[in-house]
């Protein structure tokens, strides 16, 4: 492997202990890859705060915990400052803002939490505190390499934008904002960037919802690492709509670039998609396909609903102010929970604009920083509804609870009657 | 029975063996991994309820969340680790997870070892020369993945 003098020097121990730790795990790294350099890493979105498998570290010193959980190191080191021109943010965090503690286990980790912040805040690290970094001021260009730990933003980033980014792992996004640098490999190498599967969409999403959908379908049929690129009679998509597809599609199949023909930057046809490269294969997604995946998600009838959770990933302010024209003057069911989660940027322009307001006098919360997957769901919940593949996948993974999928419609009627109606 | 090799690219050196902890299907990171116990806790899994500590792990590759190298990471630091690691084909996510965890590891494999390789197959994983055997069948090694 090659490595200029300045990273040496930074694995010489130049640079302080800690930037020396994080760069011999991103050495370690490019080895297991076989990649032959690093690049430089301006941006990184990291996922800061007391996370619950963080327990393991058995310790209360951010130093030690830092030091074995992100810069993989039995020698503990003290984090002094993120690397010098990599601009950082918190990502989603495991407390919200609104309602801090209430879901958390216990006291103590609200305090740790708080702790473990504060050091990254010294560190130079930005509370963002979301999973939608890419719609608040986190915009690596074209050709600009970032890193992040969530993979729906992977994906928007290098799909929408043509930043470079791999899925990497929280571990090494660390060590790559406290070194600088990264493994030059995938797809931060243009070769790694260009369409191995052509998709057809026969199933005309318009939606956002068709578009979550639709993200699931096509995870469902791509194989591992391939690089799709979508072609078909549907209406152009906005952010919106991309927003929801990415995540479905991120989370379904591990998925980090997707193009569309005619609409992402490097896909502007399918001949400078697939870059002079054969295809490897076809896939068509039917409106078979796309039902198939709704009745996997959401196999449950009629039936009361103890917990609605909206916005993931966080809604944009577009949507705020949808769901405040559907609420406003209507009454949320009393047995019936309903949080919706945004940023907080977000949620300031929904203050002011007073769509806060109408959605919690409906009797909805407005909450941001986090999310149930990251902090944990309200105690007794028995059902559960959400308009995102991608929150109703991860609960099954945290949650007993029975759980339905449908359209923001949907759950939004539900949540006035506290019954699911079916699909 | 005679041993199988499997030859492909050391990434990592050393030389591990245990039982084999083996699916095409790979393990969601995010919850599905119990990382006080080191167990598979994803419902429907063909490993759920298996642990992670002491096989050679083999999956085709990672799934969903970014937070996958983690939860592996933290059964480590547990105390629930695995030996060592293949994986056939390299992504980002087990590559990371690779390099943290820092035990023997075999990839680009010249044979499909889900054709080859059993649950609870005893194997043995040598990072240095690149190379997995399977050393006895399920009789011979024991399963001692429950």
């Amino acid at each position: 492997m090659e490595l200029t003098d300045t990273q040496k020097a930074i694995l010489d121990g130049e640079g302080g202990r800690a930037p020396q730790k994080a760069m011999a795990l991103i050495v370690r790294y490019a080895g297991v890859l076989g990649a032959e350099r690093l690049c430089r890493v301006t941006w990184a979105d990291l996922f800061c705060g007391a996370h619950h498998y963080l327990d393991v570290a058995v310790s209360d010193d951010f130093d030690r915990i830092f030091s074995t959980m992100a810069l993989c190191t039995t020698q503990a080191a003290r984090l002094e400052k993120m690397n010098r021109g990599c601009i950082c943010y918190s990502g989603v965090e495991v407390d919200c803002t609104e309602l801090p503690g209430h879901m958390l286990a216990g006291p103590n980790r609200q305090v740790q939490n708080l702790a473990m912040l504060r050091r990254f805040v010294d560190a130079g690290v930005v509370l963002s505190g979301t999973c939608v970094p890419y719609l608040l001021g986190f915009i690596p260009v074209a050709g600009e390499h970032f890193v992040s730990c969530e993979s729906s933003a992977v994906l928007f980033l290098n799909s929408l934008w043509g930043a470079c980014g791999n899925g990497d792992g929280i571990e090494a996004s660390f060590c790559a904002a406290v070194c600088g640098y990264t493994p030059l490999w995938g797809l931060h190498l243009p070769e790694n960037r260009r369409a191995t599967h052509l998709v057809a969409v026969r199933s005309r999403p318009e939606s956002v919802h068709d578009w979550d959908v639709l993200g699931h379908a096509l995870g469902r049929q791509l194989p591992p690492m391939a690089v799709p690129v979508l072609t078909g009679d549907f209406a152009r998509p906005d952010a919106i709509r991309l927003k929801a597809f990415f995540a479905s599609l991120a989370c379904t199949a591990g998925t980090e670039i997707c193009h569309l023909e005619g609409i992402t930057p490097e896909a502007g046809s399918i001949d400078q998609a697939l870059g002079g490269n054969p295809e490897q294969g076809r896939i068509i997604v039917s409106d078979r396909d796309t039902a198939e995946s709704v009745d996997g998600l959401n196999g449950n009838p009629r039936g009361p609903i103890d917990y609605i959770s909206l916005g993931c990933p966080h809604y944009h302010i577009d949507e705020l102010r949808r769901i405040a024209a559907f609420l406003d003057g209507r009454r949320i069911h009393p047995d019936t929970v309903v949080h919706v989660w945004t940023a907080g940027p977000f949620k300031y322009m929904a203050d002011r604009c007073g769509y806060t307001e109408t959605i919690e006098n409906a009797g909805a919360r407005v909450l941001t920083g986090s999310c149930p997957s990251t902090r944990g769901y309200p105690s007794g919940v028995r059902t559960a509804a959400y308009d995102s593949a991608k929150q109703r996948l991860s609960a099954a993974q945290e949650t007993d609870a029975q759980l339905y999928y449908g359209s923001l419609d949907q759950c939004l009627q539900t949540a006035i009657s506290g019954t699911w109606e079916g699909h | 029975m005679a041993s199988i090799v499997i030859r492909g690219r050391g990434a990592l050196g050393g030389v591990a063996e245990g039982p084999a902890l083996i699916s095409r299907r790979t393990i969601t990171g995010w919850g599905g991994i119990d990382v006080h116990t080191g167990r598979v806790k994803e419902p429907g899994h063909p490993l759920e309820g298996m642990r992670l500590k002491g096989s050679v792990l083999i999956l085709e590759g990672s799934r969903g969340s970014n937070g996958w190298s983690i939860f592996f990471h933290a059964a480590q630091v547990a105390g629930f680790g695995p030996a060592a690691l293949v994986f056939p084909h390299l992504d980002s996510r087990t590559a990371v997870t690779a390099a943290v965890l820092n035990v023997p590891m075999v990839t680009d494999l010249e044979d499909d070892p889900f054709d080859i390789i059993s649950v609870g197959d005893r194997v043995r994983v040598d990072g240095d020369r690149g190379e997995i055997t399977l050393i006895g069948g399920s009789g011979d090694g024991g399963c001692r993945c429950r």
